[in-house]
């Protein structure tokens, strides 16, 4: 059984009350950090910890931190983004729901560390009983004096407020956050400036997932170097991974990086493997917005050494036999599912949350969808494939936001990796209806796979 | 330190002000390096970086730091850097990046520049022009809005708008109540006003001057003429509200429209009032100045005899080509 930092103590009864919550060392990591660290200790801790952002990009979030600005007499912000909208991925409102106060707690250290008083947690919309759960979370940890002023006789304020937002998936994407938390239309912004230097109201704001905030507590308990002794690499520490699809036994998994995918799928300490007895054919490993890749390349790696959960390991060779750990959102098909119906659906999604600010993001998600829908219900053509190529390419790299990015590598990476399958739709379109193109050979060991997979 | 950075585009090094646009430092040299821009507007702040024409590749990140950048760069809303190298039309990762953009850019427009009043001035026309495919890859039927009034004298078309937001940033900026912006998301977001209130103020016909296709119209103009047939002409008024320094179209005799003058970006020079727009169209109200300079690569300077050939007196008094000399150079040139 691997380590659990974050979920240790996920079964304990009202482990989402206050008291509970103590009793199970909670706000430990508060009195050590206000009453023992100066806030460089707290970010220098975060720093040795490797903490990497849990949100999907990865970026070092000890350096994130320390990239803020600090000029005198500006407010500096700390935004928590748990606008957790993308398709595959559920672990933050996992975490909300049932320990808001780990959440809360990363908080409280999080600003402390940045020199922010007011900070904001900005939850998706639809996420309505997350937000009544935060509430009152904040309102038993403000009773408490964990919040508020002079907290616990140390002279630190903070206020921490919940902040609803409309429910668009691009109000993740951080700039964008931040002007839909200022009121505006949930547009990306422009980047540079940063928010690290002009965010929220033009001031210096960190915008962090929930996962990496929550991760900040056991860091500031065990101390950043007992946190990188954890993991494989580059990728230390724990990760929650959202897994679904035909699974035996999808949820929400603690993971020490470094896990093999294999032993991820089929050890019955995690999913089990695949339901109804059948057999692996894809997985996208990171949410939706990240590189789909057949089972025998999520599997082992292009060389035959097996793929690890981690960073590094998931995007081993590059878009052309690997993927990303993004967010964590992993989701297994089994051998009866069709790769094109999938991918029409993941670009459906982008076509309808696109911002419609960019023009090659908002016109060619839209025509992917309308591509990819006309291939699965038989009506495409041949040339259809690469134009699809073609379109995802023309987006990629050239939008605000990596929307455009995310809407572009399921796409092209389906079609990288499945190209027969598409074919099949539009050489058999009525068959294509019915029945679905099945395993082929893409379970097949690596040494053949490559043929196909060259790109 | 200088207070001047040196920055090279496509092998041309200029030296610009420290925060200065690449897109406005390739201004600085002029010609065909300077990339197109649809949607950045120098008169708006806040405008560009969404239409993504102006993308250029930085092959040297700048003196200090000399990597290239990963990505094409939206050249209006990235500044420049000491030592930085830009490639724009010596790259062919740009070219076709742009043709790319120029593509998405028209899958959903109309095309229906037949019918079209932005006809021979329109910005996307020229762009499709240079950069365009000549067949569309596109099938599937184009999204359609129905065209409405904004007030009496504008309409919108909201199926040509490449949604740039260059209306919206002037109506939120050069008039003093926003009544109009984007509703909707995605591609089916649409340039409107809060339950079809009417944009009515002293400056408002200002978004027509700055739409750069002809989403955003003049109901007073509107099918009247095409704009190749009018001559424009540049004249001013003393104007209360505004600087009153207009161009003026005309057809034979008449003034068929008033337009803020335009520079070579296209982008107006200084912004005009309603009254000087869409009520003075009578030649006793305008003190004329002298025929607007109109690009020769431009279909509206068809018939407009710039270029002058020198009059056989001239040709053989050396006293009269020193006297013409400015406009004869103006001639050797072509």
């Amino acid at each position: 059984m691997g380590r659990k930092l974050l979920l240790e103590h996920i079964n304990v009864p009202g482990i989402n009350t206050l008291d509970v919550y103590r009793q199970n060392g909670g706000y430990r990591a508060v009195e050590k950090a206000l009453k023992n660290l100066t806030p460089d200790e707290v970010v220098e801790e975060v720093k040795k910890s490797g903490l990497r952002g849990r949100g999907g990009a990865g970026f070092p979030t000890g350096m994130k931190w320390s990239f803020l600005a600090k000029p005198e007499g500006v407010a500096r912000y700390m935004v928590c983004n748990a606008d957790e909208s993308e398709p595959g991925t559920f672990k933050d409102r996992y975490l909300m729901t049932h320990i808001p106060h780990a959440l809360i707690e990363g908080m409280i250290i999080s600003s402390f560390a940045l020199g922010a008083s007011t900070s904001y947690i900005y939850v998706r919309g639809e996420m309505m009983p997350q937000i009544r759960i935060l509430e009152r979370a904040i309102a038993e940890a403000k009773n408490a004096g964990f919040l508020g002023k002079n907290i616990l006789g140390t002279g630190y304020d903070l206020e921490l407020y919940v902040q609803p937002g409309g429910g668009a998936y691009i109000c993740g994407e951080e700039t964008a956050l931040l002007e839909s938390l200022e009121g505006k239309r949930g547009n990306p912004r422009i980047k540079p400036p940063f928010p690290a230097i002009a965010g929220l109201y033009g001031c210096p704001t960190v915008v962090n997932n929930v996962e990496s905030i929550a991760a900040v507590v056991p860091i500031i308990n065990d101390g950043g170097e007992e946190y990188a002794k954890i993991g494989i690499g580059r990728s230390t520490g724990t990760k929650l991974i959202s897994a679904s699809g035909n699974l035996v036994r999808p949820g929400v998994y603690e993971i020490e990086l470094g896990l093999p995918v294999e032993e991820f799928i089929y050890s019955d300490e995690w999913c089990g493997g695949i339901a109804n007895g059948k057999r692996l054919k894809a997985t996208v490993a990171g949410g939706s917005s990240v590189p789909v890749l057949p089972a025998n390349l999520t599997l082992k790696l292009a060389n035959g050494e097996p793929r690890l959960m981690s960073y590094e390991s998931l995007s081993e060779g590059g878009f052309a036999t690997g993927t990303m750990l993004g967010s964590g959102g992993f989701i297994a098909f089994d051998e009866d599912q069709c790769i094109v119906r999938n991918t029409w659906n993941f670009s459906r999604f982008y076509h309808h949350e696109s911002c419609g600010q960019c023009s090659p993001c908002r016109e060619g998600t839209g025509w992917m969808e309308k591509v990819l829908h006309r291939l699965e219900y038989g009506h495409g053509k041949m040339s259809d494939i690469d134009l699809l190529v073609n379109v995802a390419k023309n987006i990629e790299g050239n939008t605000i936001c990596p929307l455009g990015d995310a809407a572009a590598w399921p796409v092209a990476s389906a079609i990288r990796h499945f190209r027969d399958e598409f074919e099949w739709h539009v050489n058999e379109p009525a068959k294509a209806l019915k029945t679905n193109y099945g395993l082929a050979n893409y379970a097949e060991p690596i040494a053949k796979a490559e043929v196909t997979t060259g790109n | 330190m200088s207070d001047k950075v040196k920055v090279t585009i496509d092998g041309i090094t200029v030296e610009v002000a420290p925060g200065t646009s690449i897109l406005n430092a390739a201004r600085q040299i002029g010609g065909d390096i300077v990339p197109p821009a649809m949607c950045y507007y120098s008169k708006l702040e806040g405008s560009g970086g969404k239409c993504r024409t102006c993308i250029v590749k930085v092959s040297k990140g700048s003196e200090k730091d000399p990597r290239p950048m990963p990505k094409l760069v939206a050249s209006c809303r990235t500044t420049v850097m000491d030592g930085m190298e830009v490639q724009n039309i010596t790259s062919p990762e740009v070219i076709e990046a742009r043709s790319g953009v120029v593509e998405m850019l028209l899958i959903n427009h109309p095309l229906d520049c037949p019918v079209c009043d932005q006809a021979g001035e329109c910005d996307l026309q020229n762009l499709g022009y240079e950069h365009g495919l000549q067949k569309t890859r596109y099938e599937f039927e184009r999204r359609t809005f129905d065209r409405i009034d904004i007030g009496d004298k504008i309409q919108l078309h909201m199926n040509r708008c490449i949604l740039c937001y260059r209306c919206v940033f002037t109506a939120d900026q050069i008039t003093n109540k926003r009544v109009h912006g984007i509703l909707n998301r995605g591609d089916h977001s649409e340039i409107s006003t809060y339950i079809l209130a009417a944009v009515d103020n002293d400056f408002s016909g200002n978004v027509i001057d700055v739409c750069p296709v002809g989403a955003l119209t003049d109901k007073t103009f509107r099918f009247r003429n095409r704009v190749w047939f009018t001559k424009p002409i540049d004249a001013h008024r003393d104007c209360p509200t505004c600087s009153g320094k207009v161009t003026l179209w005309y057809k034979g005799d008449d003034v068929l429209r008033v337009t803020a003058r335009k520079d070579i970006y296209g982008e107006v020079e200084e912004f005009i009032c309603n009254t000087c727009r869409f009520d003075k169209k009578k030649t006793s109200d305008w003190v004329i100045e002298h025929p607007t300079h109109i690009s020769d690569a431009s279909v509206i300077a068809s018939n407009h005899y710039e270029t002058l050939k020198p009059l056989p007196v001239i040709q053989n008094n050396p006293q009269l080509q020193q006297a013409n000399k400015v406009e004869l150079e103006k001639t050797a040139k072509f």
